[in-house]
């Protein structure tokens, strides 16, 4: 045998028994260390804007003489705790959505708290803490503890604000442009910046502003008017079979949506304009865009690079962006027939509906899979006192479920709370089947949004009629139906 | 036949090696080899009273524990028991491989005894082996390489096919082997089964379009670089390789920012007056369709074109001078020497790109993600088999399902593999030099 071979032959072998044994041994664990060590998931917002770091430092300095600490969990952000809890590798606290942490609930892969153990109970509005409940084998646990809502929200400059807004645009003269106040001015303040548009192709001015293809930030079109996602059982669980954005005067909410879609571009029926908001706001071509609380800072970002890009400096361009920079809930009050085109002052109060958003609670949970459940609700208890909630809220501009928090700071955030308080945002359902909504309703509203420039470029509407509006929601109920059940 | 019988008449260390392995070969005094037979023998006995025996049931039951963890009871992981089942068989089957080879070995030696031979030592014997059976020493680690990486993966994905493993049945919930109701629902449910075959015969018409663009734009691009009219061959070359060598997802992205409401193309269609177009929207099915196979085009045609260009370079240039003495026209030239020459290289590539194309996730799942269509279950009009895969399968949990239609997805690539490869002219006259 050549010397080659035996070498070749030595080398594989080597190979092959190195891979064994490698895979045979799982190593030697270290060993036990006294401190209790939490892996914290929190999202990606708190850790780019340092609020993770903040907090981590905060309490691993309160707790450094009781032998706790914790780190960051260094994942990504939707990591699936399913996956990956059950052999190890998961967070012990987790900060997401209700609705994601409640999939998690229904597995058991979050553990059950006794809410009433924690500080901030007795400041958070019972509404926030049901977001958490799951009704299992009879009986309700919570398995989160609120931290924040999220709801849509108008950003505008106020700027931009039209300069006799308090003689024209003021009609019962309380401070508050009609245009926030009712979505029939807001349509009409939004006719009349597109109508006076001066520019060669008019596309230099727009009301308002929203990517239709987006459920969360327009499910005021739905559940304004008596749509809901899932029913209710007799139990008050929700039931996953019902499923009706096609119940109550939804119809009416859509055909709105269509009136507002012919005032704005193509933008609305893709993403459009969830991606350019940021600058068109900053420019100014959009008076007012939907998005949520937390993408504040990218507003004030792109509106201080505006300035600095005038000649200001970068301190100066950012305290004048933050002062021009407003965030209010959308209007609340909706037409009850649908009809955005009817002048408001020749309504009465019984031809409006309020204006119901959907919105979520994003809170703390203990993975079950911990092993330190005690350690976790002392770290949980501290990331909801009111310090932290304050901090958290002057660095990511959230609203906090925390009512003393909410009052103290007022203005937009208190008037958040108070909404969810009046039952005014519906909250994300907190169940598994959830997951399927999204895709048949995006594709229905961006559908229904490009109607109106159908009708434009000479072709045959499809939503001509409320009953086409009625076939389509009902075919997204059963195709939502179908998604959960078609398989099972 | 004749082995078998001279195994049964065999010598009592033979029959003792079928019993025991490695006693035999201790009967016959090769001490290291049959402590090493012993040892495997041992070792199989142990794993299978520490866990073999478990995880063979557990293949089977996937398991009659359901885990809580709010209680502490860990429960079964269906999964991990369908996986250790597997891992099972393997070793089992390595065992009898092993099994097999000991008794041939004591047979082998109980004729050579017989014979008068003297058994040659260990050293001396692995000495032979690796001589004479070098080649399964070389391929040893390919083997075991392709058996973890490509072989258990499938076993796997069929076997996960034959479960009802997804939905809500996700661990803790216990999965159970429910035979071929998986394939039946895509088969036979009429939403599925219409969804099935409306995305798998676009599915076909993609990839064969696809390939064929792809093959003949890079092909023609190279035959545009080759000739010696063009100035500054390899700057022009360079431009199609930064196309490639930009990442694929990074230019779908871009592509679906140019061709969305938002984009340039819009911008200036609206800016000269016109209508803003719809070109990757619900109602653009054709024009989604058109631009994916552009898309792909775009990011495919440069590996052609290298692959063309290098083949071309290898090309008999008398060939072309005497078929012009001939008087072949240009064309001529094309279908009779450089295409059958170029295909003859290529085949191979041609079939990979036609299954890569079959599977292509990114180009719509990119373009046009996000979307269900009108008479579609859980897809859209440009889903090709892979996303709908997706959407069911990750987006939705319905793991089965896609194992299911994984599976023919690797039945319909596998079988127009093979047959295109077995009937091209790069199998038949592999050894020919051309």
């Amino acid at each position: 045998m050549s010397k080659y071979k035996r070498l070749t032959a030595l080398l594989l072998s080597s190979v092959i028994i190195s891979t064994m044994t490698g895979c045979s041994d799982s190593g030697v664990e270290a060993s036990a260390d006294e401190a209790i060590t939490l892996r914290i998931l929190e999202n990606d917002t708190a850790k780019q804007e340092g609020y993770l770091d903040v907090l981590i430092n905060a309490f691993n300095e309160a707790y450094k003489d009781k032998g706790i600490q914790a780190v960051d969990a260094n994942m990504e952000e939707y990591s699936d705790l399913a996956a990956n809890g059950p052999y190890g590798y998961g967070p012990d606290v987790i900060y997401q959505a209700n609705d994601k942490l409640m999939t998690y609930a229904e597995d058991k892969h979050i553990l059950p708290l006794d809410i009433e153990e924690f500080d901030c109970y007795e400041y958070v509005p019972e509404e926030a803490g049901d977001a958490f409940n799951i009704n299992i084998d009879g009986e309700t646990y919570c398995c989160g503890i609120p931290v924040n809502i999220q709801e849509p929200m108008l950003f505008y400059r106020e700027d931009k604000m039209p300069e006799n807004w308090q003689t024209e645009w003021d009609d019962n003269s309380n401070g508050v442009a009609d245009f926030f106040e009712n979505w029939n001015d807001l349509y009409a303040y939004s006719k009349y910046l597109r109508d006076t548009d001066a520019s060669a192709n008019k596309d230099s001015q727009y009301g308002f502003m929203s990517s239709f293809n987006n459920l969360y930030l327009n499910g005021q079109f739905l559940f304004s008017y008596g749509a809901y996602v899932f029913g209710e059982n007799a139990d008050g669980t929700l039931n996953s079979e019902d499923i009706g954005l096609s119940k109550g005067n939804s119809v009416t909410g859509l055909s709105a949506l269509r009136q507002m879609a012919a005032l704005m571009n193509e933008g609305c029926i893709d993403d459009t304009i969830t991606m350019n908001r940021y600058e068109k706001i900053a420019d100014g071509t959009y008076f007012c865009a939907v998005s949520t609380p937390d993408t504040y800072s990218l507003f004030v970002e792109k509106l201080a690079l505006k300035y600095e890009n005038e000649g200001l400096s970068e301190a100066d361009a950012k305290a004048k962006a933050i002062e021009n920079l407003k965030m209010v809930e959308l209007p609340e009050l909706m037409p009850a027939d649908g009809d955005l085109t009817k002048n408001s002052e020749e309504m009465s109060s019984s031809d409006w509906v309020e204006t119901v958003v959907m919105g979520g609670v994003n809170g703390y949970a203990i993975s079950s899979y911990t092993e330190h459940r005690e350690a976790c609700v002392e770290f949980i208890n501290f990331a909801t006192s009111f310090e932290m909630i304050q901090n958290r809220m002057d660095m990511l501009g959230i609203a906090p479920t925390r009512s003393d928090v909410a009052e103290a700071s007022g203005g937009v955030t208190d008037t958040i709370f108070e909404s969810l308080s009046e039952g005014n945002i519906y909250l994300m359902p907190s169940i598994k089947a959830v997951d399927q909504i999204w895709v048949p309703t995006q594709t229905l509203l961006g559908d229904i949004a490009k109607d109106p420039f159908r009708e434009a470029a000479g072709e045959q509407p499809k939503y001509f009629s409320q009953q086409e509006i009625k076939k389509a929601i009902e075919k997204v109920d059963k195709d939502i139906y179908d998604a959960i059940y078609t398989l099972k | 036949m004749e082995q078998k019988r001279g195994l049964l008449k065999s010598s009592f260390p033979v029959k003792a090696s079928m019993v025991i392995m490695g006693t035999g070969q201790l009967l016959q005094k090769q001490w290291i080899k049959g402590i090493l037979y012993l040892t495997c023998f041992v070792s199989y006995i142990v794993y299978l009273a520490l866990t073999g025996v478990e995880d063979i049931i557990g293949f089977f039951t996937l398991g009659t524990v359901k885990g809580d963890a709010w209680l502490g009871i860990e429960g079964d992981d269906s999964i991990m028991m369908l996986l250790k089942g597997l891992l099972a068989f393997v070793i089992t089957a390595f065992f009898v491989g092993i099994h097999k080879s000991n008794i041939n070995d004591a047979h082998r030696s109980d004729i050579k005894v017989k014979q008068g031979s003297v058994l040659p030592k260990f050293s001396k014997a692995c000495g032979i082996f690796f001589d004479k059976k070098f080649y399964i020493i070389a391929l040893a680690v390919p083997v075991v390489g392709v058996l973890i990486f490509n072989i258990l993966p499938i076993v796997f994905m069929i076997l996960i096919s034959f479960t009802n493993y997804g939905g809500d049945v996700v661990p803790p919930e216990l999965v159970d082997w429910i035979g071929f109701d998986n394939f039946g629902k895509v088969l036979a449910l009429s939403e599925i089964k219409d969804t099935f075959f409306k995305i798998l015969a676009w599915n076909l018409v993609w990839a064969l379009i696809s390939t064929l663009v792809n093959y003949f734009g890079g092909l023609g691009l190279a035959l545009l670089l080759n000739k010696k009219c063009v100035k500054g061959k390899a700057f022009w070359r360079a431009f199609p390789v930064l196309a490639y060598a930009v990442p694929g997802f990074i230019t779908l992205l871009g592509f679906k920012f140019m061709f969305s409401y938002g984009g340039p193309i819009n911008y200036y269609i609206t800016m000269s007056g016109g209508s803003a177009i719809g070109f990757l929207d619900i109602d653009a099915g054709l024009t989604a369709k058109l631009i994916g196979i552009l898309v792909n085009a775009w990011i495919s045609v440069p590996t052609s074109m290298l692959l063309a260009t290098g083949i071309l370079s290898n090309m008999n240039k008398d060939l072309y001078d005497a078929a012009s003495i001939d008087g072949a026209s240009k064309w001529k030239q094309f279908t009779k020497i450089t295409l059958p020459f170029v295909i003859f290289s290529t085949t191979p590539v041609l079939i990979t790109s036609f299954v890569g194309n079959f599977n292509n996730f990114g180009i719509f799942y990119f373009l046009r993600g996000g979307l269900y269509n009108e008479g579609y279950f859980l897809a859209s009009d440009t889903d090709l088999l892979i996303n709908w895969l997706y959407n069911l399968s990750i987006d939705n949990n319905y793991y089965g399902i896609g194992a299911a239609i994984s599976l023919i997805i690797f039945i319909i690539t596998s079988i127009f593999s093979l047959l295109t490869y077995v009937r091209s002219g790069a199998y038949k006259k592999e050894d020919t030099y051309r």
